[in-house]
């Protein structure tokens, strides 16, 4: 289209030359609007560039990331390890058999009855009464029974009492003549009224090896 | 080449011509890309999987992620049995061997292994040693570190789950124990699908020892086991064993058990063994020790028994508690004479004093009323004869002898406990029932419901309930049981519980031996009963088994019994009832 533009151009008159060249109509050129490329190129340059560099930056984030998560995992598979073992440590002072060696190292015994108060009523159920430590509770096993031969019976000597006021219902001569008549109960002193009920279960057993035997 | 070369380019320029070039520059492209294709045919082509494992393995870490083992726990969750990460020591003999000795000291001294055995490990002509196994994971890495500080090379760590019974033998012989690698007894082994729980694993890429964050990953995750949750009271079980391994010893018997129950739930709240054994440290202990003489044992109850025959015979409205019985010197029965454990002439009872004296004459003078099977009915009804399948490994269902075989003389003999064996839980349900108003309430260990290694489920949640006698004949028979610890009617005195109404029976009954298989003169003794008699809340029945001091239900039973209810009364803030014992009169 400049091509004719030009033609025309030279073909005219130059007298009214710009008259004519004002008053024909032509077609207008299209504008070629050459709009600068810098903008874009640099948009496209500064995304490539931001792309890149945030995926570096990304990367190094995780890589950071799993060195931290890393760092803690092994210190939480720690802290675990740790707190299971002072549960161990915790489930074995609480042992109620640790607790009641404890106990009876600081002489305490066992309690005795409780009394009981309703607090509706005010009223008191029950009689208390002070813990006994005649009888020890054994927590831990006697050692296993020694053969006769590395354990030989006491040797005994009687000496005969001095003639003064010891009455036979008095606690240290019963204790001793129990300790002098069976030698293998040495140290048994709490069983006052056990031998009561273990002679009459003697008969009971001789009675039923009895019937056993007819 | 060089005959096509133009010579009209000046000397400095030897580039050739383009085309010339491009020609070349192709071949020379082409033979390389033929290379390429060549390896790469052979690459996927021919053996593309010993590859794909060759790169995998170059930094593929795959782990298991084992499941952590359920906990055994009592009923206030305080465990029987726990397992803790723990970590076995393991050494490399090829490293270790030039500074064996120092190591093998070390080691003694930070871990408390003996020291020879060490040193010969160390020294051991391979590549591999177990040191140490089951060391609590701080412990063990603590120790590997230090061996490193010191310069000590060739120690190294691996897992190695570590089960711990922080109460040693306190509900050993119910819970069991853990082998090496499996469980091997008791409720370990019984319930281990559930305890075990399932292993996972993960396999991920390691660079430089961090996960590589995009790299292959895949996790299983593992399922933990499962808590079992017994019905048994940590506690209450310890004293329950300390009584009874010193009831036992005091009596120089052979062996005991003890039964603590709820009364109205039937839940079992302590089960005694003794000798038992430490859970931690099974070898220690003799072999016959390490299962429940509870459970697993048959043992012929003797006069505790006569309560469920008495029981049956009110509920049946044959007795009251009144009857006068006339109870000869001895009774001359088809095969042989019966006796008392007591000498006496002819002399009075009432029903209450055949109980409160324990005579077998008078008992069977009563089971007499009895039409035939009736006897055999009620004790099915009680529990005999069936086992209580409350989950523990190779219980008794004991030896009830078969309606068909039922003859007289052998009622005779079982209405007073002789010529019937039993388990030691089975026979405290029974006893129960009376506790529990004639209600018979299967006993449980578990709470709620597991399923044993057969797949029976058990616990709580499945536990049953019959009447076995009416509420009237429980309370008539509970008054009875009540003058059984009167100072001058009953027999036991020594089971009672200062404060409390107690109801309970002594039984000496003749005991099986081993060799012969018939009676051998040895006794077991055994004292059941419950408090406060009025409105029971615990059954407890203790059974010692040959004491040889001469003592029998009342003397041996009796005062364990008394230490063992009284605790429990005081553990769980039990308030006497204000009751006052029966009168019933004994004697007519």
């Amino acid at each position: 289209m400049s091509n004719t533009v030009a033609q025309v151009r030279t073909r005219m008159p130059r007298i009214a030359e710009v008259a004519v060249e004002r008053a024909r109509l032509t077609v207008v050129p299209r504008r070629r609007t050459r709009a600068s490329r810098v903008p874009f190129v640099a948009l496209v340059s500064m995304m490539l560039l931001g792309g890149v560099v945030g995926l570096l930056l990304f990367n190094t984030s995780m890589q950071q990331a799993s060195f931290a998560a890393t760092a803690l995992g092994e210190q939480a598979d720690t802290l675990a390890a740790r707190q299971q073992t002072l549960e161990m440590e915790l489930d074995r002072l609480r042992n109620p058999q640790r607790i009641a060696a404890q106990a009876q190292r600081l002489h305490m015994v066992q309690a005795g009855n409780p009394a009981f108060l309703e607090l509706g009523t005010g009223t008191v159920v029950g009689e208390p009464s002070p813990g006994d430590g005649t009888t020890p509770f054994r927590i831990w096993q006697l050692p296993p029974a020694k053969p006769a031969a590395i354990n030989p019976a006491p040797h005994v000597v009687t000496v005969p009492a001095p003639t003064t006021t010891t009455s036979d219902s008095s606690g240290s001569s019963s204790g001793s003549s129990s300790g002098s008549s069976s030698g293998n109960s040495s140290g048994d002193t709490g069983r006052g009224g056990g031998g009561n009920g273990g002679h009459q279960d003697m008969k009971n057993q001789q009675h039923r090896q009895h019937q056993q035997h007819q | 080449m060089r005959q096509t070369r133009p010579p009209r380019p000046p000397r400095g320029s030897r580039r050739g011509s383009p085309h010339v070039r491009l020609r070349v520059g192709f071949v020379v492209i082409a033979m390389a890309l033929s290379v390429f294709a060549a390896r790469l045919v052979q690459l996927q082509g021919l053996d593309p999987n010993s590859y794909a494992a060759m790169a995998a393995a170059e930094g593929l870490v795959e782990v298991d992620l084992p499941a952590t083992r359920g906990a055994i726990l009592d009923r206030n969750g305080e465990p029987f049995a726990d397992s803790v990460d723990g970590l076995m020591i393991v050494a490399d003999p090829e490293l270790t061997a030039a500074q064996a000795p120092e190591i093998a000291r070390f080691l003694y001294r930070h871990l408390d292994i003996e020291y020879a055995p060490t040193l010969a490990k160390l020294r051991a002509d391979d590549r591999f040693e177990y040191i140490a196994r089951r060391v609590p994971s701080t412990v063990a890495t603590a120790v590997v570190a230090a061996a490193e500080k010191r310069g000590f090379e060739g120690l190294d760590t691996r897992r190695d789950p570590v089960r711990d019974y922080p109460g040693g033998d306190v509900g050993a012989n119910l819970v069991g124990f853990i082998g090496t690698d499996e469980p091997l007894a008791g409720l370990e082994r019984t319930f281990d699908q559930q305890l075990s729980g399932t292993d996972g694993s993960a396999r991920y890429e390691v660079g430089g020892g961090n996960r590589i964050p995009l790299g292959e990953s895949t996790v299983t995750a593992p399922v933990d086991g499962t808590d079992l949750r017994t019905t048994l009271d940590l506690k209450l079980q310890w004293y329950t064993q300390k009584v009874l391994s010193q009831a036992v010893e005091d009596a120089r018997a052979d062996s005991g058990f003890a039964v603590v129950m709820d009364s109205h739930t039937g839940e079992l709240l302590a089960v005694a063994d003794a000798p038992t054994f430490d859970a931690n440290d099974p070898t220690e202990s003799p072999k016959a020790d390490l299962g429940s003489r509870a459970m697993q044992d048959v043992y012929e109850p003797g006069s505790v028994e006569k309560v469920l025959t008495v029981s049956s015979l009110l509920d049946l409205g044959l007795v009251t508690p009144r009857t006068q019985i006339v109870v000869p010197p001895e009774l001359d029965r088809e095969d042989r004479p019966i006796h008392d454990w007591f000498t006496h002439g002819t002399i009075h009872l009432t029903m209450t004093g055949a109980i409160a004296q324990s005579s077998n004459i008078a008992t069977v003078l009563a089971a007499d009323r009895f039409r035939q099977g009736q006897l055999y009915d009620y004790l099915r009804a009680f529990g005999l004869g069936a086992p209580t399948n409350i989950g523990v490994r190779g219980e008794t269902q004991g030896l009830l002898p078969a309606k068909t075989q039922w003859t007289h003389q052998m009622q005779d003999r079982i209405a007073f406990g002789q010529s019937l064996s039993v388990n030691g839980v089975q026979m405290a349900a029974a006893i129960n029932t009376i506790a529990n108003g004639g209600v018979r309430i299967s006993p449980s260990l578990i709470q709620g419901s597991a399923t044993t290694d057969d797949g029976t489920q058990v616990g709580t949640d499945h536990a049953t309930e019959r009447r076995v006698v009416s509420t009237r004949a429980a309370r008539q028979m509970t008054a009875m049981m009540e003058r059984v610890v009167d100072p001058e009617a009953g027999v036991a005195p020594y089971a009672q519980v200062p404060g409390y109404v107690v109801a309970g029976k002594t039984g000496t009954a003749q005991a099986v031996g081993e060799g012969c298989g018939c009676y051998d003169g040895s006794f077991d003794v055994s004292f059941a009963g419950f408090a406060p008699a009025d409105d029971p809340r615990f059954t407890v029945y203790v059974v010692v088994k040959n004491p040889r001091n001469g003592g029998g239900g009342g003397s041996v039973g009796g005062p364990a019994f008394a230490k063992i209810m009284s605790y429990a009364l005081k553990r769980y803030a039990i308030p006497p009832t204000g009751a006052k014992p029966s009168r019933l009169p004994t004697t007519w």
